[in-house]
């Protein structure tokens, strides 16, 4: 099966992106798996613009509304014993209605707790991520967030990231 | 660190080049399927960490055959915002103002 990555846009929106210019990173980065899965550990990272209401504030969607095109930049940590009930979404890009169901569907802390404890994982680490997918401008991605993302997990000695840019 | 990345969007993968990448044909916002599909979401998962320790260079795309389960055209409306978006709110009114500029 192929999967049709504008089945589901509107097809203004579809031929935007078709017609978009991109820079490609060339050479691909890549690290190859240092360790067993059963040794490793893993970090999650989501765009899906949630948050752990108990811990930190929502993302900055009052301004991406007075300014339309600025997305909030930086990110939010989840725990690993987050419940759902604390989980806050502030995307209005898409529709937060499943998220605040089950997180699992962005952001798979709960399914990775049980891969955990059936050992074919090493450990989900501490600290999750999760980002606001609608960055017109991702300088500040790469140049500030990016790296202290980054740096948290490397403290957190994670071996393996899982990312589900939503 | 390595990385492996489920996207909705495999185009992106193939045009920009990531590491490693799962595609699945699920709407925007649903990554590993729906709400409480549990077998679902662990499906995806699977594939993704197999991918991690199967992929022996950059830029391997494999693309699951999972269905989403809801017709088309209403999953088409369901995971869009109940409001534009403030960038598409913008749009539609300077086609507006355009419009009404010619008219």
């Amino acid at each position: 099966m192929t999967v049709d990555s504008f089945k589901f846009l509107p097809r203004s929106i579809a031929a935007y992106y078709q017609n978009m210019s991109v820079q490609r990173e060339d050479p691909v980065p890549f690290t190859p798996l240092a360790k067993p899965l059963d040794q490793c550990r893993f970090a999650l990272v989501t765009t899906a613009g949630i948050h752990d209401k108990g811990q930190e504030p929502p993302f900055d969607a009052e301004r991406e509304k007075r300014e339309p095109m600025w997305g909030d930049p930086s990110f939010r940590r989840l725990a690993k014993d987050v419940s759902q009930e604390a989980i806050g979404a502030s995307h209005l890009h898409t529709n937060n209605r499943d998220v605040l169901l089950d997180m699992n569907i962005v952001l798979p802390v709960q399914r990775f707790l049980e891969l955990e404890s059936e050992g074919v994982i090493g450990s989900l680490a501490p600290t999750s991520y999760s980002f606001m997918g609608y960055q017109p401008n991702t300088t500040e991605w790469r140049q500030k967030y990016g790296p202290e993302a980054a740096a948290i997990m490397k403290q957190e000695e994670v071996d393996a990231v899982l990312l589900t840019p939503s | 660190m390595s990385t492996v990345l489920v996207t909705l969007m495999p185009f992106w993968s193939e045009r920009l080049g990531v590491p490693r990448t799962v595609g699945v044909e699920f709407p925007y916002g649903h990554l590993l399927g729906q709400p409480g599909d549990r077998d679902t979401q662990m499906g995806v998962i699977r594939a993704a960490l197999k991918l991690l320790t199967e992929a022996t260079g950059p830029g391997e795309v494999r693309e699951l055959d999972y269905v989403w389960p809801q017709e088309t055209s209403e999953a088409k409306r369901d995971w869009q915002p109940p409001e534009p978006s403030p960038i598409i709110q913008m749009m539609i009114d300077q086609r507006r103002g355009q419009r009404k500029g010619a008219g």
